[in-house]
């Protein structure tokens, strides 16, 4: 598996701007400077940029309510994430979504999701877009081990191995929905298992390995390019923070959450990549500062922004229908 | 108290082979079912307690509800890492409290982690993996009272050792010692050209350097089934196989099913027989990983060698045909004719 320099450099420069963002949103939060919830993916990073680093702008993802590790590592400008999150004009969604609906369909960010189990059956549509347009455009559709006993989840998965979408379906199980172990929340406790009933490969990898996720992925955004149809990864991963911010995380002990800390995803990436030298200290170094600055701008632009006007608030709500050619089998007005 | 331990792996028969080869999904409730009827395999020749190990998927616990059973069952109290070292710390406290046999329910990689804490404790390994050798597709029922007959002394002579493979890196020494064994493998250790670990699991056959095997029957799957294709059971039953395989056409072509549905052919360029104690020096100028047990574990720097050698003294396995067997002989399974009326 051959990674490029520049590809690992990025890898690492994204994981540590998930990192240093979630890390700055959790201060701020408990500062009173964040309006809304937020639920941080810190811990998750290299799940996202795992998957991320194996698609073009042109390729589509759906996400979740814990979507920040999501947007950065498909492009999302973090201006504009966190001027979105502060509830700012200047937001990717001009400060009216917030935290849990942050998108930019430039960058095939298809949205945060409010709604548990709310990607799949969008993640199918973009997924059918691309096969009836016949372009080579993948899908990765994020949900969580909550989300996998929905039932979206189970008719996305339904429709995606009926059609043979080029879809892939990542499950971040992170060991709990909202509080709930899936020991006790997910019947026959085996989350990886359950897409072998669609019809469709699965596998469960470690997520707290971003080259283990981006050799997975490989595989199957491999699959879905050359139309085999989609694909069910159960990525195995930890948040280090509770479900969201205020949770005071009591349905887990401190033991177990020092045992996966020690599994740290940045942490065993610079250990790989400066033990078989392919990066150097001072490369990782440089980014850590660059991140750092990255971050703080972040913020004081977010400061700086002014609040949404209150005559645009229908504004981009609805979108225009097209009086024909939306479908190709719609009538034409007379 | 004669006891034995329970050892499942929630992650076996779930890697990236189902992605990349054809490999099935063994799914965590079939391993429910088999820790069930392993337990009820065990009450019925009269072992009296047993531990199995917690994991996050509650294979444990979904076992025990709603199953009656007399004998004392319970979930090991343990320390966890919620990673396959898992499977080595149970292994290992399990045998310091006393346990006298130890029932595995993985691959080839999960009875490696094992292994390297059972001492001389039997296993009796059944397999729910991917490329299996070593365990063996065995009812459970059987494998539960085979296991509970060496448990309970009926059955000590179905009990031999394994081979292993002990890997040796030098650069593992301390202080000047000698260098110790820092790993094993049961089955297959394998020079893979691949810089990553990643996620574990080898299928490129173009990849495939050296590979040192502790069996190589015919009909085994996975880089075993190389030597076994090679030599056609050609070897005794106490030797091991040194195959060097390179890629391009030279050397001996030999098709070999290297992984479910994957049916290639490598280039054997020399190989030579093992016997107990014989070492295989490994030193390679590209960036390498050694796969044991058909996982990548270890990341080789260029021009660090290690060593591979053969050790007969590897975990001691159950052979549960010959424990039941030798019990039936016995006639342990005949009971004194009911009284009363017909």
């Amino acid at each position: 598996m051959d990674i490029s320099h520049d590809k690992l450099l990025w890898m690492y420069k994204t994981m540590r701007s998930i990192r240093a963002f979630e890390d700055q949103l959790h201060t701020d939060f408990a500062a009173g400077k964040i309006p809304g919830f937020v639920h941080l993916y810190a811990g998750e990073e290299a799940v996202a940029t795992g998957v991320c680093a194996n698609l073009t702008d042109s390729d589509f993802i759906t996400s979740t309510h814990r979507g920040h590790g999501h947007c950065i590592a498909k492009g999302v400008d973090i201006n504009e994430m966190m001027a979105e999150i502060h509830g700012k004009a200047t937001g990717s969604c001009k400060g009216k979504g917030g935290s849990m609906h942050i998108a930019d369909v430039n960058k095939g960010m298809l949205g945060a999701n409010g709604i548990v189990g709310g990607g799949p059956p969008l993640a199918c549509g973009a997924g059918l877009t691309a096969k009836l347009k016949g372009t080579d455009q993948v899908t990765v559709c994020f949900f969580g081990d909550g989300a996998s006993n929905q039932g979206t989840t189970m008719e996305g998965l339904n429709l995606a191995g009926v059609w043979k979408l080029p879809v892939v379906f990542v499950c971040e199980n992170n060991g709990y929905a909202e509080t709930t172990s899936p020991q006790y929340s997910v019947s026959g406790q085996d989350i990886a298992a359950r897409a072998r009933g669609f019809g469709m490969p699965s596998a469960a990898v470690d997520g707290l390995d971003v080259f283990a996720i981006y050799e997975a992925i490989r595989e199957a955004v491999s699959r879905a390019r050359r139309g085999d149809g989609p694909t069910f990864i159960e990525a195995q991963t930890y948040r280090y923070y509770g479900h969201f911010e205020g949770d005071t995380i009591k349905y887990r002990d401190k033991d177990e959450e020092e045992q996966y800390r020690s599994r740290d995803c940045l942490q065993r990436f610079r250990g790989v990549v400066l033990e078989q030298e392919l990066l150097t200290q001072a490369e990782l170094d440089a980014i850590d500062a660059e991140v750092k600055k990255t971050i703080a701008e972040a913020v004081a632009f977010a400061d700086s922004s002014p609040m949404p006007d209150t005559k645009d608030i229908l504004a981009d709500v609805y979108v225009s229908f097209p009086e024909k050619e939306m479908w190709p089998f719609q009538a034409v007005p007379a | 108290m004669i006891t034995v331990g329970i050892i499942a792996n929630p992650a076996s028969g779930k890697d990236i082979r189902r992605l990349v080869a054809h490999g099935s999904v063994f799914d965590n409730d079939e391993k429910v079912s088999i820790v069930r009827r392993v337990l009820l395999g065990l009450e019925a020749v009269g072992v009296e307690r047993v531990w199995i190990m917690p994991d996050s998927f509650g294979i444990g616990l979904k076992a025990l509800h709603t199953l009656k059973l007399e004998i004392e069952v319970s979930l090991l109290d343990m320390r966890r890492t919620f990673s396959q070292e898992d499977s080595r710390l149970a292994a290992q406290q399990m045998v310091e409290n006393g346990a006298r046999c130890l029932v595995t329910l993985g691959g080839d990689g999960t009875n490696r982690i094992v292994a390297k804490a059972s001492r001389d404790v039997p296993l009796m390994p059944i397999s729910t993996g991917t490329n299996n050798v070593f365990p063996n597709m065995i009812e459970a029922s059987i494998a539960g009272l085979a296991t509970g007959l060496v448990a309970c002394g009926y059955a000590g002579e179905a009990v031999r050792h394994a081979p292993q493979i002990d890997v040796i890196q030098p650069e593992a020494s301390h202080n000047g010692r000698q260098p110790e064994v820092s790993d094993i493998a049961l089955v297959d250790a394998a020079v893979y050209a691949e810089r990553f670990i990643a996620s574990r699991a080898i299928w490129d056959a173009s990849k495939i350097r050296d590979v040192v095997l502790t069996r190589a029957e015919p009909g085994n799957i996975g880089l075993s089934s190389i030597g076994g294709h090679l030599l056609g059971g050609n070897y005794q039953p106490d030797q091991g196989v040194y195959l060097k395989v390179e890629p391009g056409n030279h050397g001996t072509r030999v098709v070999a099913p290297i992984g479910p549905g994957l049916i290639r052919a490598v280039n054997v360029t020399d190989h030579r027989l093992l016997s107990p104690g014989d070492e295989v020096v490994i030193n390679h100028s590209e960036p390498c990983v050694l796969a044991l047990d058909g996982e990548r574990e270890i990341q080789i720097k260029p021009g660090s060698p290690l060593r591979l050698r053969l050790n007969a003294n590897g975990p001691q396995v159950i052979d549960a045909h010959k424990a039941i067997e030798l019990a039936a002989k016995a006639g342990f399974f005949i009971q004194p004719p009911q009284e009363g009326p017909d």
